[in-house]
């Protein structure tokens, strides 16, 4: 199958070894990417999401429409991205006005917008189109021996009928099964859907709360789990939950914080036999640990 | 010869409480009933609760007939049930329904059990050797069972089932059946029958953590639990013998949390309704946590509206509050585990403005009702919609009576009932399918009419001992009869012993009778198994034979043998039953001749109050052949509702509907009308009462003799000076404001502002000490009313709780959407209103954002609730009936006899016993003709053999034995200086002779010196005979 | 809090949805969102309270808002589908439009150049980790143009046009 990839800002610009780990595996697994020619960002929600409905819908119709003319599905990593997206596409489908408002706006670029192409996330592909069985007969190298614990984003969790893909909600378990097809032991943890807290304004207004809020997170999984790393999909989960673990430990003056963090598709890659240095190069908490294992 | 008319039959499917009772109460009247249910076993969700709330007890076993209870099982209700003229099909489906009214062919499934239930000793042999192990439904998961298991562990007898989804055919319980009644290849069966009409009871489903999505992220401890698997935790025969332990490691759970709403009053998920139960649920289990757990266990209940609008439910929330049970206003959204395996939870106080974290044992999730999903397939069945509720529609007045005539339901079928409404639908549903079949061209089934012989108790003793060998069941017997025989002849006042082979077949009946009939001897002991089963067909044989009913005693002789099948009891099984044999045939010699009195009935009930309830229960009792006299103290028929309710919000019409009525009992030949009168004493007993009345007008009393008598004497809108109603033409009651609404007097169109208080002088301890449950529906009509006449009106209402229980709730919803704001109060902060230029000025504090608002409105509106009606306590005490502190009657049990009262022969209905919504009334009104009917259709009642009397020569008329006794059957008349006993109240319980200092209280058949004859003949060795030793 | 000075249909111009009017003040909202934690807290349940009972200049104030990390957690959960989340983003455009000082800044970056960041200029690392260059719209003006044509054409941007001029 042939999708749109669209990257986001964060992770081309601050992440791209989760971007070269995505554009490794997927072609490998029989999904082949192609570009979003002048996207723009997705918007993300502070933005024009948080100023007016045109501006909102328009940048969610112009992405949406680049990924139609080509008659293509989009993929998306980035939580916020996705989440911005389909919310942006489920107002466009089911309000004639805004999609009618929308291709107005479009129509001055030479863009029109038919709600046809469908948003999706990159671990919902992995887990529904791919599937575990193939991953698990890919790979070359297997965690076996590793403990992991699963960072669900929320942007693919709620509210599930406009984002979700989960059997189950409230209790998913896509990347849990895609973890445990790498041959890694995943363990729970009480407070494994607790958002990460990097997303929105609350790190940026409330720094010390937030800290705080992600610390009662980071000490469940120290105590309760024997985990070598937590398991993301999303490039802020991944940026906040590497970086939160040094100030903590600068604040604490402590070392405990010590759990490296991978966006799935990078431990997909690592256990395809791609270069570590290539797709998960990039971290506050160094991975060594892991990669070293493999 | 006339062709034999058909005995009236009636279909009741699903056997729950409301089932249960519809089925006691047509079996009563001498109808054929056949009970079905879905599940493998009856009683429904009842069977797993040992505590209902108020009392904290349970009580099932008070819905079995009181009057005429020899007819029926007198046994532990949650172990089964048993009566003459009901027949119990459990595991049987309604498959499809031919006919119409009156007349139905009926096509029922029976699942296969696997398991002959006839045949099976239900020792389990089978459930030891099982490989399967699944959760136990039961239970709810916090045991397991396997594949061949007993659905309710304590029903009697054991009714086993094979569950074919989860066996794997291995075949080690058929080997090992020692009266080979498995059958694994059995297949379901299907037949067919004819009934003459259909009540629908299938009963309740709860909101479960394992099927609904939105449930599952409370999922996260095995100690997150349903409030029935509490249930299951704190049951005697539950999971930890009583003890309150957390299921994950068994340790004991201190700190409780209840959350209430699970899976109810959501929007979101299509469940927008309250399940109206949860609140007196979570309450009751809270108590009774503190109870069982001790002091230092903490209960708290998380909840958004605490919805105890029934009759003494806010008493008992009061009780809680005082009993140290905790209240947070808050929906959590979560629950997390510790990794102390303790589980937290963070909520928000609105008033401390704070939030907080607190971290408990066990969290108990209140899982509510919903409605049944057997609610498409019947609709399906009867060929009808559901309506907007997902329900089966109902005629607009009558909750039992589905829009298809001669098909009648009753408990959670109607929507979200608690027990006693359940109860009273049940009863409801009973009494219109009896009207039905009162039309119809049926009978009822004719007691076999066996002259009892003549006296024999003056006779020498000489006893016939027939044992029933149960070859059936028993390949191998434990017991040696042939000793037995031989042991027992030895006596000289055993007559003759038979050993004969199962007598619970016809041919081994008619043997018996044969046997008998030879038979020279004046007493007779019969083992056999089952006895509740086949007491009464078994001593009508003997009666027929000849032997006094009061001189036979049936025993249970197959426990003993099957006793001996395990290898564990070391004792001989022959001795045991010949010792049994011994201490009963001791208690016979001594037993005097108990003669059946029959009362005789009159036919004529005697209805108090010509409200809307008192004119129904006078139509369904004239309608059905009875003679009525309707006693109405002012000069207008109708009452409250029907002379100033014109409209409610669910469509109905009081007033109209009150008008129809009037004319139907005005014209009906059965029924007199006593306009103007007050009842003013009554005399006599069950069956044959003298009531006088006095006429208001010419002070002339009249007398009108009467079997039974419904209290039906309504309510009225509550009175009140507080929030200072009466100073100001603005200030006005919710009942003066739909007048006005309605007439057009008050005008609203220019009002800005408009504020409600709820719960004036309600719910408060220097008030009326009740919720009136009919108020913040009443208010929510009028502000939607309101709303519609001056769309820019902002509304307030203030409020404690908002009492909108089942579907109500989406009325609440209703009035939100349509921008009607809803504060709550506290009572410690009641709002404060004080007059300005004549207008009210009131201050309250917002609820949410916690700010003070000061308001002038247009109107300030008072919901003062509902009063009970000022002659109450006049009229409790010419019947002697009692009157709670509010001045509501007081029913004699409030779950399980709601309508009854304690004394025999009286019934309530409608505002008489609480405030309540006009459906309800009428549903009460039909359950309490029902009850009247159930009594006067037969001429005679039997009394039971075994009743209490009293020894007037020695009786010191203290008066102790009326106190205590429980059924209400004893009391002290004044004119003949005496203590009477009330043949056809009195349950025999013996309270009136332990509490007798004289000796002077009796139970006939139970003397003193029969009991210390059967306790010296168990504690003797009774060395009775050396065999094969 | 003085009702003769509020809105009551305030609500029809932030969030014209009956759902808002739906929310019964349970607290569900509140008891699982990640910045009720902050310091103020995000008040889901109170703003929604503060729309219906149209407090226009507390409204205005309030900067709670914008600490939503949006994880929709709240839409999920809420029994009465008031779509808090929603909510929250109606309460910015509102406070957008009302005063320019909340219009986000993030905006001008993507007018600039299509995202809030710089994309597509770490040329080196990317090759270092065996990437293309990434052709941005940043890199396309012609495209570029056409995105602020129609970014022109929206309230916010046309309405604030001043801080979109280049300099």
């Amino acid at each position: 199958m042939e999708l749109c990839l669209f990257l986001g800002c964060n992770t081309p610009a601050i992440r791209p070894d989760v971007e070269r780990a995505i554009r490794a595996t997927m072609p490998e697994l029989g999904v082949d990417l192609a570009e979003v020619e002048g996207y723009v960002c997705c918007p993300a929600f502070g933005s024009f999401p948080s100023t007016d409905d045109d501006s909102h819908l328009a940048s969610s119709g112009w992405n949406l429409s680049i990924a139609e003319a080509k008659g293509l599905d989009i993929m998306v990593q980035c939580g916020s991205c996705y989440s911005s997206l389909r919310m942006g596409l489920d107002h466009l489908a089911h309000d004639d006005l805004k999609l009618a408002r929308v291709n107005e706006l479009l129509e001055l670029t030479g863009r029109k917008l038919e709600c046809k192409t469908a948003v999706r996330h990159v671990s919902e592909i992995l887990y529904n189109e791919v599937g575990v069985e193939k991953i698990s007969r890919t790979i070359k190298k297997s965690l076996e021996g590793l403990h992991g614990v699963i960072q669900y984003p929320c942007h693919t969790l709620f509210p599930s009928e406009i984002v979700g893909f989960e059997e189950s909600p409230r209790q998913p378990k896509a990347l849990r099964v895609l973890t445990e097809a790498l041959g890694a032991t995943v363990e729970s943890y009480s407070r494994e859907l607790q958002c990460c807290g990097g997303a929105g304004g609350f790190s940026s207004s409330s720094p010390a709360e937030a800290t705080a809020f992600t610390k009662t997170k980071l000490d469940a999984i120290i105590e309760e789990t024997k985990a070598d790393f937590i398991v993301v999909s999303c490039i802020t989960c991944l940026m906040y939950l590497d970086n939160i673990q040094k100030k903590l430990n600068e604040a604490e003056n402590t070392d405990k914080y010590n759990i490296p963090v991978f966006d799935y598709n990078q431990l997909l890659a690592l256990c395809m036999g791609f270069d570590p240095k290539q797709v998960a190069s990039i971290c506050t908490i160094p991975r060594n640990l892991v990669i070293d294992r493999l | 010869m006339a062709e034999k008319k058909p005995i009236g039959t009636v279909l009741v499917a699903g056997a729950g409480v409301s089932g249960i009772k519809a089925a006691l109460e047509l079996a009563e009247i001498g109808y054929k009933v056949l009970l079905t249910d879905a599940s493998p076993q009856i009683g429904g969700i009842l069977a797993k609760l040992d505590n209902q709330f108020p009392s904290d007890h349970c009580g099932m076993c008070r819905i079995l007939p009181m009057v005429g209870r020899e007819y029926a099982s007198q046994y532990c209700m949650r172990k089964g049930l048993y009566h003459e003229n009901i027949e119990i099909l459990p595991f049987t489906e309604l498959t499809r329904v031919e006919g119409d009214v009156g007349n139905y062919t009926i096509e029922l499934l029976k699942k296969a059990r696997y398991i002959d239930t006839d045949k099976c000793n239900g020792l389990g042999e089978c459930i030891k050797v099982c490989p399967v192990e699944v959760p136990d439904e039961f239970n709810h998961g916090l045991t397991q069972r396997k594949a061949v298991y007993k659905p309710v562990p304590h029903s009697t007898p054991q009714m086993l089932l094979v569950d074919m989804d989860v066996c794997t055919n291995c075949g080690e319980c058929v080997k090992v059946c020692p009266t080979n009644v498995i059958n694994l290849g059995a297949e379901d069966e299907a037949f067919t029958r004819h009934v003459h009409s259909i009540i629908l009871a299938s009963g309740v489903k709860l909101y479960n953590l394992e099927e609904f999505e939105d449930a599952k992220s409370w999922a996260v401890s095995q100690d997150v639990i349903s409030a029935l698997a509490f249930e299951r935790i704190i049951s005697g025969t539950g999971t930890f013998d009583g003890q309150i332990k957390r299921p994950s490691d068994g340790k004991p759970a201190k700190k409780i949390a209840w959350v209430q709403c699970m899976g109810s009053r959501n929007r979101r998920q299509k469940r927008d309704y309250c399940s109206s139960i949860c609140c007196m649920f979570a309450l009751k289990e809270a108590m009774l946590a503190r109870q069982k757990g001790g002091d230092d266990v903490e209960a708290t209940i998380f909840y958004m509206d605490m919805r105890t609008f029934g009759k003494d439910f806010y008493r008992y929330y009061e009780k809680a509050v005082d009993a140290g049970v905790k209240f947070i206003r808050c929906r959590v959204q979560e629950v997390m585990h510790n990794p102390d395996k303790s589980l937290s939870m963070r909520y928000y106080d609105s008033q401390k403005e704070e939030f907080f974290v607190a971290d408990y044992d066990m969290v108990v999730l209140s899982t509510g009702q919903i409605p049944h999903k057997t609610h498409a397939k019947l609709a399906k069945l009867f060929h009808l919609e559901l309506n907007c509720q997902g329900l089966l529609p109902t005629q607009i007045y009558d909750k039992v009576k589905l829009v298809k005539p001669g098909v009648f339901l009753c408990g959670s079928l109607m929507g979200l009932t608690d027990l006693s409404e359940a109860i009273s639908s049940g009863i409801a549903a009973a009494g219109q399918a009896s009207t039905l079949l009162s039309s119809l061209d049926v009978t009822i089934i004719e007691e076999e009419q066996i002259a009892e012989p003549t006296t024999k108790d003056r006779q020498v003793p000489l006893i016939s001992v027939v044992l029933c060998k149960c070859s059936e069941k028993v390949e191998k017997s434990s017991v040696d009869f042939g000793a037995l025989e031989m042991g027992l002849k030895k006596f000289n006042f055993v007559g003759e012993v038979n050993i004969i082979d199962m007598v619970c077949s016809d041919q081994g009946k008619e043997n018996l009778l044969k046997l008998l009939k030879k038979s020279q001897s004046n007493r007779l002991i019969i083992g056999a198994c089952h006895p509740f089963m086949y007491r009464k067909s078994l001593k009508n044989l003997a009666k027929k034979a000849g032997f006094a009913a009061s001189l036979i005693e049936i025993f249970d002789l197959s426990s003993i043998v099957h006793k001996g099948f395990f290898e564990s009891v070391k004792k001989d099984q022959t001795h045991e039953a010949y010792s049994e044999i011994i201490s009963i045939m001791e208690n016979l010699k001594l037993k005097p001749a108990l003669h059946v009195e029959t009362l005789s009935m009159n036919r004529t009930a005697l209805v108090v109050g010509g409200g809307i309830a008192g004119m129904h229960a006078s139509f369904a009792l004239a309608q059905r052949g009875v003679d009525v006299h309707l006693v109405e103290k002012s000069d207008k028929l109708g009452g409250y509702a029907g002379n100033n309710i014109h409209a409610t919000i669910d469509d109905l019409e009081p007033v109209s509907m009150a008008k129809d009525l009037m004319i139907k009992v005005l014209e009906h030949k059965n029924i007199i009308l006593h306009k103007n009168c007050e009842v003013a004493a009554t005399q006599g007993s069950f069956g044959a009462f003298e009531t006088r009345i006095r006429d208001l007008e010419n002070q002339e009393n009249q007398y009108l003799s009467h079997g039974a008598a419904i209290i039906a004497t309504g309510g009225l809108e509550g009175k009140t000076a507080e929030y200072e109603y009466g100073n100001s033409a603005n200030i006005l009651t919710q009942a003066q404001l739909r007048e006005g609404l309605s007439t057009g007097k008050i005008d609203v169109s220019d009002a800005q502002n408009i504020v409600m208080i709820q719960c004036v002088g309600s719910r408060e301890k220097q008030g009326r000490k009740y919720c009136s449950r009919i108020c913040c529906i009443g208010a929510i009509a009028n502000a939607l009313a309101i709303q519609e006449k001056n769309p820019d009106a902002r509304i307030f209402i203030l409020y404690r709780d908002v009492m909108t229980y089942g579907f109500a709730e989406q009325y609440y919803t209703k009035a939100r959407g349509a921008g009607i704001v809803f504060v709550s109060y506290d009572l410690d902060k009641k709002p404060e209103v004080e007059l300005v230029d004549g207008k009210p000025v009131i201050k309250f504090t917002e609820s949410v954002l916690n700010s003070e608002i000061e308001l002038s409105p247009d109107f300030l509106i008072l919901s003062p609730g509902v009063d009970p009606e000022v002659s109450n306590r006049e009229v409790g005490k010419a019947f002697d009936l009692p009157v709670n502190d509010d001045g509501f009657f007081i029913e004699a049990d409030s779950k399980w006899r709601p309508i009854e009262f304690l004394r025999t022969g009286f019934y309530v209905a409608g505002v008489a016993h609480s405030p309540m919504t006009l459906k309800d009334a009428i549903l009460q009104a039909e359950a309490a003709a029902q009850k009247v009917y159930a009594h006067l259709s037969s001429r005679k009642i039997h009394r039971a053999h075994v009743i209490s009397k009293v020894h007037d020569a020695i009786c010191v008329r203290c008066q102790r034995c009326v106190d205590i006794c429980p059924y209400d059957a004893r009391s002290y008349d004044k004119v003949l200086d005496s203590i009477m006993v009330d043949a056809a109240a009195c349950q025999a319980c013996g309270m009136c002779g332990v509490a007798c200092q004289n000796n002077a209280a009796r139970i006939m058949g139970f003397s003193d010196k029969q009991i210390m004859a059967v306790i010296d003949a168990k504690l003797s060795e009774n060395p009775m005979f050396m065999v094969g030793k | 809090m003085d009702f003769s000075e509020s809105d009551k249909d305030l609500w029809k111009q932030i969030y014209n949805t009956k759902d808002l009017l739906y929310c019964l003040n349970c607290s569900t909202c509140l008891s699982g969102c990640p910045a009720s934690h902050g310091d103020p807290p995000l008040l889901v349940r109170n703003l929604a309270r503060m729309v219906v009972f149209g407090l226009e200049d507390d409204l205005l104030d309030d900067d709670t808002p914008w600490a939503c990390v949006s994880c929709s957690r709240c839409e999920e959960m809420c029994p009465m589908d008031v779509k808090p989340f929603e909510m929250i983003l109606a309460i910015r455009k509102w406070q957008s439009a009302n005063d320019e000082t909340r219009v986000p800044p993030s905006i001008v970056e993507i007018y600039k150049r299509g995202y809030t960041q710089s994309v597509g200029t770490n040329t080196k690392l990317r090759k270092s980790l065996g990437l293309p260059e990434l052709q941005t719209i940043t890199k396309m003006p012609q495209m570029l143009k056409l995105y602020q044509q129609m970014l022109m054409k929206t309230p916010v941007v046309s309405e604030n046009d001043y801080m979109f001029n280049e300099e």
